[in-house]
């Protein structure tokens, strides 16, 4: 599904990402660790054509997206549900509009009864019926994650990316929101990238992990596989240990 | 040597920089513009919406900012014909077109580029900075068609109608102050034949540029945001700054063509 | 419909009546502070610099357009008569009473005061106000105080640079857009002007650097509400700053005449 050679990615002068490679297969349910700043966010939005690489190849069920202009990225985008760190939700639309609205662009001729009724739907999966007409700084953060999680899905897009679902939230909707997830991926079949900086919450959701650190990936693999990881830096992060590389 | 070297790079870094703004500036205007033609059904609400919020954010503004100048441009012109011939029988006709083709233009559009301009940069900088112009771009939706040509357009309408408003103002506040300060006649100062089309041409001109210029620079300011909660008010601050000298800089070019052309005299 | 209205129209005079209440309440507690004068001068020397430094160029371009602008309006307004030797005069008397100030002073308010709002309600939100009173450092002699001093004497200073600046544009512009040669421009302006024009917009200019000073500083350190609370405050500083330049405008106009 997802190709990635040798991407290079630098902001202003500062280099970002340093030669990213990655296979991720259809299907496949992927999480993505590693400490703050290291890029994680910046990589996924990469893979979305949201950021212009320096060099470097991704390509997304065989179409390279490097070099594309916004017209040309646009069917590559359909293929994706997005679901932002800090949500990202439309301050200027109520709650079911915000959901409503990828589908909206993807069938404009679906009218407006038609989207309320399929919002209402993916609302009341995520546990948010009846706050389809409130607007988005009038609900809490766990709230928000739910919305956002429903408007990326909206579309049932082959390929969802969840930053950071979790962050910020208490553990019991923490737990609430994987199980979200992964009844949303057993309906859909989609494959699945999510980012989290909470391990054990995200082991149960996830069959590999990568780590990302300081623009690179210092580990991929299935998810057994991470606790043998020999990189000082990986044994350290994944334990939690203050001594060690970082 | 060193420094002469590092003071050399630091303006070539600066012009560089200028440059780059400047190329992605003209862009942003060219595709707002041609945004313009392709423009579709579903935002027309959009650009009523964001008229009413223009119109009614800078009415009481622009009456009461621009009535106040009015009352000091008519005081000071007075004050110097006093000095000189004492003939007030021209301050009201020549008032009133100094005001239609040079002052009321600019003047509105430097207040409506600290009003209308720091709105749309804040809007759209916050947009930017929350990730919602990229959640837009992700379902295929193109931030400039979505954003600036709503805004392009309802601020080039609203500030041809506040600014023709703000001329009746001026004009109706200029003769008060000339009446109970200086003792002309309402009927002496009341004449229009001085206004020449060519005066109106040049009036209009400014303000539908100037009406355009400030949506384009302060959304250009509000996209290209970065940061947290500082780049907002950066970019509001910038904003302000460069709209009212781009309303300034588009002013003089305008005024240096009317005057070539339509007021040509003799 | 009416009731509405009337609602309206009476919250926004409360919020307005808020707004100048804190301005007038703050104009207070910097006078306190000044007399006898206890505040930081090295913040004030740091923010003259800041504050005067950065606005160089902008007052600079505008200034230089501004001049242009008022000589090709002196000489639509004078060619009609024959008398190109009153253009020197026509856009140094509108430049020096009026345009320079009013201008100069919205750019000002634009570059200068806008930061000022947007850097106090940053410091307000991340809680770096609170951190001064915990030292026992008053907000108000440390940030404030030395913030609208220089406010106003660097508005002052630039005016005088701005004004200087339009002159040469509007002679350079005379001579190139209204045939109006330097020295037919230098005469007129020379022989006609008085130092009374020069210094009623200087007058100005210090006013307006206080108001603006004032009015970014309130706004500043009243945000609510975090990131988009520092965008709007500074929205609705320069706009109050506009208020306030124009409305002493009229004052000073009348008053000084
Ligand atoms: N739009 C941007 N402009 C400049 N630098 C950025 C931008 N986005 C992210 N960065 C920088 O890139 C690095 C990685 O950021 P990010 O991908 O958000 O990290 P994380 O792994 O926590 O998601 C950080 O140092 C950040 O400062
Ligand atoms: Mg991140």
């Amino acid at each position: 599904m997802i190709h990635v050679r040798d991407l290079h990615l630098s902001i202003g002068d500062r280099p970002l990402l340093k030669g990213i490679d990655l296979q991720v297969e259809r299907g496949s349910v992927w999480g993505i660790i590693g400490p703050p700043g290291g890029g994680k966010s910046l990589l996924v939005k990469t893979l979305c054509g949201l950021f212009t690489p320096d060099r470097g190849s991704i390509r997304i069920d065989g179409v390279e997206v490097c070099g594309l202009d916004e017209p040309a990225l646009v069917p590559i985008r359909r293929k994706i549900g997005m679901l932002f760190q800090n949500n990202a939700l439309f301050d200027f639309m109520k709650v079911w509009e915000n959901v409503a609205f990828p589908l909206a662009r993807l069938k404009p001729d679906l009218d407006e009864a038609a989207l309320r009724e399929r919002a209402l739907m993916r609302l009341r999966e995520v546990g948010l019926a009846g706050s389809e007409d409130k607007w988005p700084s009038e609900l809490s953060g766990g709230m928000k994650k739910r919305v956002g999680i429903a408007r990326a899905t909206m579309t049932e897009s082959p390929l969802v990316i969840y930053d950071e679902p979790t962050a910020g939230l208490d553990p019991v909707t923490t737990s609430k929101i994987y199980d979200l997830l992964e009844k949303i991926r057993q309906s859909t079949g989609a494959t699945v990238l999510a980012i989290s900086s909470d391990i054990q919450g995200l082991s149960t959701f996830v069959k590999n992990m990568m780590l990302v650190h300081d623009g690179q990936i210092l580990f991929k693999g299935p998810l057994p596989a991470l606790q043998e990881c020999e990189d000082p830096l990986v044994h350290q992060f994944i334990r939690g240990l203050s001594e060690g590389p970082l | 040597m060193t420094r002469l070297a590092n003071l050399l790079a630091s303006i070539g870094a600066f012009v560089l920089g200028y440059v780059q703004a400047s190329i992605t500036l003209i862009s942003i205007a060219g595709r707002s513009f041609r945004g313009i033609f392709h423009f579709r059904g579903r935002a027309k609400g959009e650009v009523l919406n964001q008229m009413y919020q223009m119109g009614n954010r800078s009415l009481v503004f622009v009456t009461v900012t621009l009535g106040a100048l009015g009352m000091v441009l008519v005081f000071q012109v007075c004050l110097q014909i006093n000095k000189v011939t004492g003939d007030q029988s021209q301050v009201g006709p020549e008032f009133i077109k100094g005001m239609i083709h040079a002052f009321v233009p600019i003047l509105t559009a430097m207040m409506l580029a600290t009003r209308i301009g720091a709105g749309i940069a804040a809007e759209i900088g916050s947009m930017v900075v929350t990730e919602q112009v990229d959640a837009l771009r992700m379902t295929g939706v193109d931030p400039i068609d979505y954003l600036i040509v709503p805004r392009l357009i309802a601020s080039t309408v609203m500030t041809l109608a506040l600014g023709l408003f703000a001329m009746v103002v001026v004009i109706l506040a200029g003769a008060f102050m000339a009446h109970t300060s200086f003792g002309v006649n309402y009927n002496v100062f009341f004449i229009f034949d001085k206004v020449l089309p060519g005066d109106m041409i040049i009036g209009v001109s400014k303000l539908i540029a100037h009406g355009a210029a400030i949506p384009i620079v302060a959304g250009y300011c509000g996209l290209t945001a970065t940061g947290g909660s500082q780049g907002v008010g950066t970019a509001t601050t910038r904003a302000v700054i460069n709209a009212s000298l781009s309303v300034i800089i588009l002013d003089f070019i305008i005024s240096a063509i009317g005057l070539a052309t339509v007021q040509k005299v003799g | 419909m009416i009731g509405n209205l009337l609602a309206r129209i009476g919250g926004a005079f409360l919020a307005l009546a808020h707004e100048v209440g804190g301005v007038v309440h703050l104009l207070f507690k910097v006078l306190i502070a000044l007399v006898p004068p206890r505040f930081d001068r090295d913040e004030l020397w740091r923010n003259m610099y800041k504050m005067g430094v950065r606005s160089v160029p902008i007052i600079i371009l505008t200034a230089f357009f501004t001049g242009g602008i008022m000589v090709i309006q002196s000489s639509v307004f004078v060619k009609k008569f024959g008398a190109t030797s009153l253009v020197g005069w026509g856009a140094g008397y509108a430049v020096f009473r009026e345009v320079g100030p009013i201008l100069l002073g919205l750019m000002f308010s634009g570059r200068v005061g806008s930061n000022n709002t947007a850097e106090l309600g940053t410091m307000v939100i991340t809680e770096q106000i609170d951190g001064l009173r915990a030292l026992a450092i008053d907000p108000v002699n440390y940030l404030i105080v030395p913030r609208v001093l220089a406010m106003i004497v660097m508005l002052f200073l630039l005016t005088i640079l701005g004004d200087i600046v339009a002159i040469v544009g509007a002679a350079l512009f005379g001579q190139l857009l209204a045939d109006v040669s330097f020295a037919a421009f230098w005469t007129s302006f020379s022989q006609n002007l008085h130092i009374v024009d020069l210094t009623h917009g200087l007058v100005k200019a210090a006013v307006f650097g206080f108001i603006v000073s004032l009015t970014s500083c309130w706004f500043g350190i009243s945000v609510r509400g975090g990131a988009v609370g520092v965008g709007r405050a500074v929205n609705n500083s320069v706009v109050a700053a506009a208020l306030g330049i124009v409305l002493s405008d009229y004052i000073i106009t009348y008053t000084l005449s």
